[in-house]
């Protein structure tokens, strides 16, 4: 399965499509960041509901979490754009004809699906961290010029950044992962993307504002629990062991239809 | 040793029957032509081989495996599946160096194939850059990657130009020579005709001919091309002719006759009777064009007539 990962990742080395990824992680950390303090410190609340963003009170800001807030506010924004280009990466393979020739060479259709998102994975962790970079940097200015106190920011600093790190990795293998299940069920990245954003911008917010209906399992909702490490709602745990399950099944979906049919593309 | 059999094999899509119970050996070594016309189930016939897609019934192995398990001869097949298939964004090296990886192959095969078809010196541009000839080459090279025993290359000439075409058709050559089985499907059958060793025509998914390439050449037939002086009289010559009992086809000014060379003179001497001066009198011998579609039917649109129209689109 290594040689499929190395493969994978030999493809995924296009420096439009690394720099586009890494880039829109990076100006969404500073635009949320900057978004985010300037409503926290006005003492603005946002309305119930509100698409994809949780933002911290003026207290967790200034508690030594306060300093990678902005990453889990963000971490539904850096959802769709993990979804997105694992879509891309996996629908090219369609759009190109690519698939024909990958499956020629590893008849073993379950390699070359572990081994993309293997190598997704790999380019995951990157945007990551480059996105909690971004963010240890602009949260820091920010935070100065909007008057709320860093004092407590450099307390566990490596505990810190490091347990945003992972909570938000793991919430962006969880987007990857359905960007690449809507892939491999449409074929085309542009359904994929629409299907992504559609579900997260217009369907889950509208399922949110409907106050009968319980929202703590939604996908979104639980993967911003996740990203946060857990919210009032909903503790790690659960979102973890929820979104785990939405990940099994969508792998065991995807893989059944891409090992079962036809390549006709 | 045949490096392809199939026995019975048939693949339905929906009511369209794309491959019709095909029974066929393509024997080891050497160039072997698969053609026939748009729609005859070639490309079902070929992803069936490489395990793309599954046949509805039959069964058929690849260089002794069954294609039910294509692990099994992967490594030693390679392909060029209709048009070459490369993320357009990477340099054509870093095209190959990922299918090199994804084969366990050391990356000198990538050098060694790049060589061979001529793109050292292009191969760290980007693919978006490359002409449909350069793309064709890589896709050659790609399929020589592994230094396969059996190299499946559909329409290898598409989008070269003639110094490419010639290039492609000496490597076939030489592929054949060095005791591999190189299966090419074409529509140029021009093409086929020049490297072929071997040919297999297939049309509605059943077989219309297997054997060597030199049996089929034995059908070929002479024929006399004709042109009247003047082009006016192109119609009262036709017309002489076939009163006089000749088997005549036109073609803008010239006319076909089916006749030999021994009677060239009667015919020169009928379109005198006829008042017709001839300004052309050669007499021809069939190529594999014009053998081919005597036994597949003249064009798609005849084919047509007699199959769902919805054929053409299967393969």
């Amino acid at each position: 399965m290594l040689a499929a990962v190395r493969s994978e990742l030999t493809r995924l080395r296009q420096p439009r499509f690394l720099i586009t990824w890494f880039g829109l992680m990076a100006l969404f950390t500073v635009l949320v960041n900057t978004i985010m303090i300037t409503f926290v410190s006005g003492g603005g609340n946002l309305p119930p509901g509100a698409p994809g963003v949780a933002f911290p009170t003026l207290a967790e800001m200034e508690s030594p979490s306060g300093l990678m807030a902005g990453l889990a506010a963000a971490s539904n924004m850096f959802g769709i754009v993990t979804l997105s280009f694992w879509a891309v990466a996996t629908a090219t393979d369609y759009s190109s004809g690519l698939v024909r020739l990958l499956v020629a060479a590893e008849p073993r259709r379950w390699r070359l699906l572990a081994g993309k998102i293997g190598a997704l994975l790999v380019v995951t962790a990157a945007a990551t961290t480059v996105a909690a970079l971004v963010n240890v940097f602009a949260a820091m200015p920010a935070a100065g010029a909007a008057g709320i106190s860093t004092a407590a920011w450099g307390t566990d600093l490596i505990g810190v950044v490091g347990g945003a790190w992972v909570h938000l990795f793991l919430a962006l293998c969880a987007w990857g992962v359905l960007g690449l299940v809507i892939a491999v069920l449409t074929r085309s990245a542009a359904v994929a993307i629409s299907i992504g954003v559609g579900y997260v911008l217009v369907f889950e917010s509208l399922i949110k504002m409907a106050k009968d209906v319980p929202s703590d399992w939604l996908l979104g909702t639980t993967l911003g629990a996740v990203a946060s490490g857990g919210t009032a709602a909903v503790s790690f745990g659960t979102a973890l062991a929820l979104a785990l399950g939405y990940v099994t099944l969508g792998l065991l979906l995807a893989g059944a239809v891409f090992i079962r049919r036809d390549v006709t593309d | 040793m045949s490096v392809v059999v199939t026995t019975d094999l048939t693949r339905r899509f929906g009511t369209v029957t794309a491959l019709d119970r095909l029974t066929v050996e393509v024997p080891g070594a050497g160039v072997i032509g698969l053609v026939g016309p748009n729609g005859s189930g070639k490309s079902t016939l070929i992803r069936i081989l490489l395990g793309l897609i599954r046949p509805t019934g039959g069964n058929a192995t690849v260089l002794g495996s069954a294609i039910s398990s294509p692990r099994d001869y992967a490594s030693r097949v390679g392909v060029l599946i209709e048009s070459p298939a490369f993320i357009p964004g990477l340099s054509a090296r870093s095209n190959l160096v990922s299918l090199a990886h994804l084969r366990r192959l050391p990356l000198e095969r990538v050098d060694a194939v790049l060589a061979q078809v001529g793109l050292v010196g292009r191969d760290r541009e980007p693919v978006r850059r490359f002409s449909l000839g350069m793309k064709q080459r890589l896709g050659i090279a790609a399929a020589l990657l592994s230094d396969p025993e059996l190299l499946i290359l559909d329409e290898p000439t598409n989008g070269l130009d003639p110094a490419g075409i010639v290039e492609v058709r000496e490597l076939l050559r030489d592929l054949g020579r060095e005791g591999r089985t190189v299966i090419v499907s074409s529509h140029q059958l021009s093409e086929i005709e020049a490297v072929c060793d071997h040919l297999v025509i297939i049309r509605f998914g059943e077989l219309i001919f297997s054997g060597p390439m030199a049996e089929v050449m034995k059908r070929t037939r002479e024929h006399i091309d004709i042109a009247a002086e003047h082009a006016a009289d192109t119609g009262r010559l036709e017309s002489a002719l076939v009163a006089g009992g000749w088997s005549v086809t036109q073609a803008d000014a010239v006319l076909r006759v089916a006749a030999g060379a021994d009677r060239a003179a009667d015919l020169n001497r009928a379109a005198a009777a006829a008042g017709v001066t001839l300004s052309r009198l050669v007499v021809a011998q069939d190529n594999l064009e014009e053998i081919f579609l005597e036994m597949t039917g003249r064009v798609d649109g005849e084919l047509a007539d007699g199959r769902a129209a919805t054929d053409a689109t299967v393969a």
